[in-house]
Formats: structure tokens, sequence, C-alpha cells
């Protein structure tokens, strides 16, 4: 597969050719015991990763020098692997933050999507040091402040302009449409996302000051 | 794209302290660390990358011990990476929308300069990138989607004078109903003062009584007084006739305009600003806007003369004919406003609120209509009435609670705005036992005293009006003032296209920071079918389209005989390329209509012609009304076979010199694709055919097979030289045959030479 990326012109054929005649001529004698091995080769090409249950019996978590997350496991066959960096997806990022954490490889450019290295069915069934790093982990990844109070709101051409104090710090936000950005969740929460690609939540509105209240009133 | 901001003053100093005798290359803001939004500094020098927040320098890394760059864009905020040393190492984070794109650009820049640094090479000047900045450079406020219009900074003047613009040809017509309130304002002012000289001077005066005879001057004074109150009357009534009437003309007048204006602007604007906008969102804008807008315009702007000019008349009249009377109109008055405003504010909320919920109806019907089948086939009819219950269960109450407020306050509020009349009645007739005033000078206060609550009123009302107003006319400017990415040259040429294509390194993305098509390079001779395969999302349709001109390439170029495509009239160019996809849209007509959709002055003859090469008329003539069998939304439906071979003919009947096949027969059975493929061979004769497909046995009669992965050129060959390679072709080949449960089958029909072909992959395994 090391052609993969390197573009084919017209020049570059002859060579390929010459390259599989090379190929023919050495392996002749081995054709006839190829034919057989063809179901498993081809199967051995489109070999996934199996995904593991991860427990604290098959899963280490470390703390990269990066400050990322690395991880120790035993996989499927029983073999010892590292990881120098696994990326954590929360399966259910609104509903159950804490479960069905799917532990993977990082995306790359050259390999793409990275594939699941294993599943933490709950968080809490590792040791306390442990959860402290994958929620540290868990929490820069899906950063989502808490709207504490809307200091302003404007409205101009269409377009919303809040002022917050949020738990992260005062913030701007530009809601272009929203009755698209604001959206309450099942649980009562208000979430938020502008045009920025920010979210925010609010937690518990009928909480917020009455001025605050006012301003998210009508599109919840 | 800004790459270089300019530091404060104290990240300046850190930055200098630190990176003293280094050269300072690019300065771009970070901005949350830990759990807190901060204003950072990413800073690359020709060395190092600093990462500067108040002063201080948090983080440094060298250069030269840097390898891969990255940006993950995570929730609500993205990272950006560098591996040091072989470890994947954070160096900062920023918000998604602001940034993602200065980071993506950081990356590229950030890979070269630390191969430099390694190779210990003259680093060079930054790079300068030309994308256009997406933020208001005043306000940092994000910029309406594909303009450079920021709403928050935007002069509400320079809007109005947009307006004013658009109402070219239609300004006296505009004018009139200033002119015809000017006249009433006038009448609705001289008709109290008539009323008191009646009354004055004849009705109540006893000296002139009792009247002799017709001929009395008094009386026939008094006649002529009456005939001039219902002169007046008839006069403003005509011209209220008269005002409506001309409303009526500019407003549709002006709909049409604006209608027009959009729907051209729209059509006209490329494919990639109209894909950021919904259909009901384009809807919204070309009818409920617009209408807005218009009766805004037409309706509110004269009034807005109107009520002004009465009310200050009004307050003259009232404080010239008796000052401490005045007071007594003005002492409710506040108390008033403020209820009605208040009112009105709470109603317009809970209006909102009750659209909202109703809206909410309308989008669960939809969506459960459409999805009909689905309810049905997992019997979920019971369920889905108690969700409907439960919503329209809200929405009834809560519009039931509202219309209930509404009937309670409303009268209530009628009488507090009565208040005022109250008082001056009550003091007026004090004033007439005194003898303090007469009648008639009562009357005429009293009369002006009502109309000075009409304009009151109405300014409750109008900062509302005029918040929508504004709302809708910034959604239409919005898309009347997008620039067309993709436009013609000042004199583009109109060629006749013979069907040579090549492609000339060219990289593409909608994004110009995220490639979607990197450095692709083929040439297309005239007539050669050309089949197009790879996963999905690795660029087949972007290449398509941009052999279309749907979008300009980022860099390279497109050549059709020799021509660069953005030379070519996007006329000429789309009336000589046939397109068919995957979804085939046929509008509402006949399928005669459709099929000459692309070629609107085509004889019956030719219509019969195209319907044949794509093997469609067969069908065509079994149904009953043959050709003229009604199709789309309403019409008679199709199977996707038969619409796909509509479509078909659509493409073929004006002959054109390119035909595009995206994923034409995706979604149909074997026969049927058997016949769409014996169409498409017929048809490939003598046309460039550029193919994308799924499944592979689609594209078995290509001359030659274009094979993407990940937005590169991976392979181009023909079937069997890409089998042979044993690259990335096979690799799909070997898939769907694996899938389709074929692999013995053509494992025992194989020839000798596939046999050696395994071997060469055994022997790579080998070494």
């Amino acid at each position: 597969m090391a052609n993969n990326n390197t573009p084919v012109k017209t020049d570059k054929k002859e060579e390929i050719k010459k390259d599989n005649q090379k190929a023919e001529a050495k392996t002749d004698a081995k054709a006839e015991k190829a034919a057989d091995d063809e179901e498993i080769d081809s199967e051995e090409l489109f070999k996934r990763r199996v995904s593991i249950d991860m427990t604290t019996e098959n899963s280490w978590f470390s703390a990269s020098a990066g400050g990322l997350i690395s991880l120790k496991i035993i996989n499927a066959e029983g073999v010892e692997e590292f990881f120098e960096r696994v990326v954590l997806r929360r399966s259910f990022p609104v509903t159950a933050p804490d479960e069905f954490i799917s532990v993977r490889e990082p995306d790359t450019r050259l390999k793409g999507r990275g594939a699941e290295i294993g599943m933490i069915r709950n968080i809490n069934n590792f040791d306390k040091a442990t959860v402290d790093l994958l929620n540290a982990e868990l929490e820069l990844r899906y950063f989502t402040p808490e709207i504490k109070k809307i200091t302003s709101a404007k409205e101009k051409f269409g377009y919303n302009y809040w002022e917050a104090e949020t738990t992260a710090g005062s913030v701007s936000l530009v809601l272009n449409n929203p009755f698209g950005n604001i959206r309450k969740l099942e649980d009562g929460r208000i979430f938020i996302s502008d045009m920025d690609g920010n979210c925010f939540i609010i937690p518990d509105p009928t909480k917020l000051d009455r001025q605050s209240y006012k301003v998210i009133e009508i599109y919840i | 794209m800004k790459l270089m901001y300019d530091l404060p003053e104290v990240d300046k100093a850190a930055l200098e302290a630190a990176a003293s005798g280094e050269k300072t290359m690019y300065v771009i803001p970070f901005n949350i660390v830990e759990d807190k939004f901060v204003n950072g500094w990413t800073c690359v020098t020709d060395k190092r990358i600093y990462c500067i927040l108040d002063g201080k320098v948090l983080n440094s890394f060298d250069l030269a011990k840097c390898t891969v760059f990255s940006t993950e864009v995570l929730y609500g905020n993205c990272a950006f990476y560098a591996v040091i040393d072989g470890i994947t190492t954070l160096i900062c984070r920023f918000l998604s929308g602001r940034n993602l794109p200065r980071y993506s650009v950081l990356v590229q820049v950030c890979e070269s300069l630390a191969e430099k640094c390694r190779q210990k090479e003259n680093p060079g000047e930054p790079v300068v990138n030309n994308e256009a900045e997406r933020f208001c450079p005043t306000c940092g406020r994000p910029f309406i989607a594909g303009s450079k219009i920021c709403p928050f900074c935007r002069d509400t003047k320079e809007v109005y004078m947009k307006l004013w613009g658009l109402t070219k040809g239609l300004r006296l017509m505009l004018f009139f109903p200033l002119f015809v309130s000017a006249i009433s304002l006038i009448i609705q002012f001289v008709l109290p003062l008539i009323q008191k000289i009646a009354v004055n001077d004849y009705l109540t005066n006893e000296s002139i009584r009792p009247v002799s005879s017709l001929a009395d001057p008094n009386l026939r004074a008094f006649v002529l007084i009456f005939m001039a109150i219902i002169a007046i009357d008839l006069v403003s009534r005509i011209l209220g006739v008269l005002q409506s009437r001309v409303s009526a003309i500019s407003g549709n007048k002006f709909t049409l305009m604006m209608r027009t204006l959009l729907y051209e602007k729209i059509s006209t604007l490329s494919i990639s600003s109209i894909s950021r906008k919904s259909t009901g969102d384009l809807m919204g804008r070309i009818t409920g806007d617009v209408n807005v807008v218009q009766a805004f315009v037409t309706g509110q702007l004269p009034s807005i003369f109107s009520q002004g000019a009465s009310f200050i008349f009004a307050l003259i009249f009232l404080l010239i004919l008796n000052p401490v009377m005045s007071l007594f109109v003005f002492v409710p008055i506040p108390l008033v406003v403020y209820l009605v405003a208040k009112f009105w504010s709470i109603m317009q909320n809970r209006n909102v609120k009750n659209w909202v919920l109703a809206h909410h109806v309308n989008l669960f019907l939809q969506d459960v209509l459409n999805g009909i089948r689905v309810v049905k086939a997992f019997g979920n009819e019971e369920r889905e009435i108690a969700t409907f219950h439960k919503r329209t269960d809200r929405s009834a109450e809560y519009s039931e609670e509202n219309a209930k407020l509404f009937d309670t306050v409303f009268p209530i509020l009628g009488f507090a705005v009565r208040l005022g009349s109250y008082l001056i009645l009550f003091y007026g007739n004090y004033l007439l036992f005194t003898g303090d005033m007469n009648y008639g000078d009562l009357h005429q206060f009293n009369s002006y005293a009502n109309i000075i609550y009409g304009p009151l009123l109405w300014i409750t009302f109008i900062p509302r009006q005029i918040s929508a107003f504004l709302t809708s006319l910034g959604k239409v400017l919005e898309i009347l003032e997008e620039e067309p990415e993709v436009s013609d040259i000042g004199l583009p040429i109109d060629i006749s296209i013979e069907g040579d294509v090549s492609i000339r390194n060219v990289t593409f993305g909608y994004d110009s920071y995220n490639p979607v098509l990197e450095h692709i390079n083929f040439e297309v001779k005239k007539g050669e079918m050309i089949g197009i395969v790879g996963h999905s999302g690795c660029g087949k349709t972007t290449l398509i389209n941009l052999l279309m001109r749907l979008y300009d390439v980022t860099e390279g170029e497109i050549l059709i005989d020799g021509v660069n495509i953005k030379d070519i009239s996007q006329n000429a160019l789309r009336s000589q390329i046939g397109v068919v996809l995957q979804e085939t849209h046929l509008f509402s007509g006949s399928i005669r209509d459709n099929i000459k959709y692309a070629k609107p002055h085509a004889t019956d003859e030719e219509v019969v012609n195209a319907a044949k090469m794509a093997n469609a008329h067969d069908f065509i003539v079994n149904l009953p009304e043959g050709y003229n069998t009604m199709v789309g939304e309403k019409g008679y439906s199709l199977s996707g076979g038969e619409r796909q071979r509509v479509a078909i003919a659509r493409a073929l009947i004006h002959d054109p010199k390119i035909l595009i096949l995206d994923e034409a027969t995706a979604a149909l059975d074997t026969e049927t694709e058997k016949l769409i493929q014996d169409a498409i061979n017929k048809l490939s004769k003598d046309r460039t055919c550029f193919a994308i497909a799924h499944r592979l046995s689609t594209l078995r009669n290509a001359d030659r097979l274009i094979v993407l992965d990940k937005g590169h050129l991976a392979e181009s060959g023909t079937h069997q030289e890409l089998l042979d390679l044993k690259g990335f072709y096979w690799r799909l080949v070997m898939a769907q045959r694996q899938d389709s449960g074929m692999l013995t089958q053509t494992a025992a029909a194989k020839e000798a030479g596939d046999a050696a072909r395994k071997q060469k992959v055994l022997a790579k395994k080998n070494g």
C-alpha cells in the first residue's frame, strides 16, 4: 500500500508493469499454494482492531509527557500494547457523560480516523486517580462553561448579541438564529451554541436572575 | 487572514525578554487555558513557539524538535498539538469558529519552519494568507456569512440609504401618502375649529334667535358651515380612498420588485453560498421578510410623519387653548403609555412563544407525516398520537391563556386611556358652570385631546415594528449584498466544446484552509469514459463540481480544449455539459417538459430520440398519457430507475460534449442498472464522460479509472492495470467481491495470470 498517496502518472505505468513482471517471474513456483491463501490474505487486509471492554484489569491510563493521556492495555489477543496518546470520546455527552467512554487512537491526516481501542462502561469503575485524570481530559474536550448571568442582550438586524458571565469568565455570544441556537434538553437544562462554535449550558434556567431569565424565556 | 497580531505592551515585553535575537514570524491568539477563557498569544519565532499570557511566557517549545503539527476540533473548542521528540504535546487551545482557519494555516507554516530549523536554513519571510477575515475588525464579532458586513457595527443610516436605493421608480408613489396625510392632518385640525364656530356662534348663541326666515343671513351662514363640515369629511374620505389605492399599488410593486431582485440574486449566487442556507430560510426571506419590509415602507413610514406632526400640532393647540386644562391631559399620559407599552411587550412575548409552540406542532406533523411509513412499520402509531396530543394540547392551552389575558386586560387599558378625557370633561364642565369657558371651546379642546392619544399609543408599538423591520431588512440585504463567489470574467469566451479536459495541479477546499482535493493532475482525451472511484468523502463529487465550475479551484487550473474554464462563460460551459445526479429532481410538469428542460425549443422528435438513447422510451409510451404524463410533486410517481432514465434523457437532449454521471445508478437494481448501463454506453460514444460510482461493476466499460483517496489521486489506469497494480483499487474490488459473496466464484474463474499476482502480495509480505 506504499503507493497510496503518490499520484501515479502515465510515465510511471511502465515501471509498474516491469515490477509486476519481475514479481511474476520470481514467484511462479509458489503460484499454486497462493491460490488457496487468497481468502485469508484478503481477510487480513481488512482486519480491524478488536475493541476491548476496559477495566482496571486490562487498561492502565497515565498522564503523558505532552499533557495528554497515555495508555497501556492487554489487547483482545492477550498482548500488551502501549499508546503514547489516546483520545477519549463520550458516547452520550448530553445524557450520560460518565458512561460509554470510547477510548480511541487519535485521528491523523495520513491515516484518517483512529480506531477504537476500547470502551469504558462507566468511568467510576476505575480508581480515583484514573477517574480524575480522565475527567480532567474529558472536561477539556467537552468545554461547556455554565452561564451564570446574561448581562446584556441586544438585537441588531436579526443577530442577537449577548454579554454573559460564565464559569469560565465573561464572554460575548453572537446568535444568528436563537430558535436554533438555544435548545432545551430533556432534563430541563438549556444548551446554547453560538456562531463561534462555543457551547454553553444553563443547568437550571429558573435559578437565573430575572433579567437573564427574561432574555432566554421566549426561546424555551 | 491576519497571522500577525499586535501584541499588548506587557506581552510584547515578555516575548522580547524571552526571545531576544529571534525573529517573530506569527502571532495569533489562543483563548482557553484549563477551564477559563483568556486572551493569550501563540507566538512563533524563527526558533521557538511561545505561549504568552498576561505578560508571562506559559510555555515554549523548540521548533527544531517539533515534527508533526496538528489541530483537533474538540467540543466547544479546538486544540493545537505538536509532536515533540516523538511525544504529542498540547500547545494551546482556542475557539473554533474564530481561530481554526488561522491555526490550520499555522500547522502548515510551522511544519515548513521546523524543517528549515533542522536544516539550519534561512526561515524566509512570514507567509501571508489572503483569505478574507470573517470577523469585524472594529468589534471582533462575526460578519454575516459571505460578506464583509458586521450587523453590530453597521450604520443604520447606511441601511436606510440602501433601502432608499431600492425604492427607485416607486418614490413618487411612496410620497403620495405623505402628501395625503399632510392634507388629512390639516383637516383634522380645521374640523374642530369649524365645529367650535358652529357651536359658539350659532348653536349656543341666544342673541341670533329666533331665526325669522330662511333668508336670515345667520341661518345661511350656519348652513354654509354645515356644508363645509360635510365637504371636509367627503374630501378626507376621497383622499383616504386614493391613498389606499396608491398604497396598494406601490406596496404590490415594491414587493414584486424586491422578490424578483431576491430571486434573481439567489439564482446567480454560487452553490456554496446557497447551500449554507436552508430552502425554508430562503423561502422565508423571499416571502415573509419582504412582506414585513414592504408593510413598513408603505404603511408605517408615512405614519411616522403624520403621527409625529399631529402630536406636535395637538400639543401646541392644547397649550394655546388652555394651559391649565392641558395638564389634565398630561397627568395620566405617562401612566397610560407605560401600561400600554408594558402590556404590549408582554403580549408580544407571549405571542412569539405561542407561535413557537404552534410551529413545533407543524414541524412534528411534517416530520411524522414524512416518515409515516416508518411509524407504521414499527407499529408506533399510538405513541405518535400521544406525542401529537401532548404538543397540540400545550399549544392550545397557551393560546387559550393568551386570549383570556388579552380579553381581560385590553378593556381595562381602554378605560385607562379614557381616564384623561374624564378629567377634562370634569374640569371643563366646572369651567362651563363658572362661565370661564364656553361650550364650543370645550368641544374643540376635547377633540384635540383625543387626537394626541393616537400618536402616543402608536409610539408604544413602533420600536417593536422598527426592530422587526430592521431584522427583515437585514435578512433581505444580506442576500442582495452577497457577492457571487464564482463569476464570469470581463469578456468570457463562448466556445463550442470538443471534449478534451485537463486537470492541472488542482487543489480545492470549501474552506481554503481545509483542502478536499490536493494536487490533482490528469488529462482526458475527447470521447474517453473516465470512472472516478474512491471511498465516500474522498472528493469525487467535489471534483465534478469543479468541472462544472460550481466552485472555483483554489489552486491550479482546469482546461477544456486548452481553455481555462474561468475564461469560458458559465452559460456556454454548463449548456454543453450534461449532468445526471444521484438524486434526480424532476420538476412538476409532463415528462416531455422535463426532458426538454435542457433545451426548451427541442422538437418532439428530439425528445423521443433522447428518451430512446436513455432507454426510457419504452416505459414512457407504456404510461397512459405517454410523454404527456405529469410527474413531479403532484404527478404520477415514477420509480427510481424510471426517474433516473428521464434524467439521463434530459442530460442528453442538448447533445452535450461532456457528460457527467454522479452516482447515477447507485440506488437501482441490477436489471435496471443494466438498462442504464446500456444507455450510458450508447451515450459515451464520442462524448467525454465522467462517471462516479460506488458499485465498481458500473464502471467496467470505462476507458480509464481515476482512484481518489483522501483528496489525492491515488492511482489511475484501466481496470486491468489497476488490478495488476494490487493497490488501492484492488482493495476496493476485493472488498466489494467479499461483500457480495462472489469471492469464491470469481476465484474459480480466475485466469492463470491472477494467481501470479496473488503471489506477488505474498512475496511482499514475506519481505
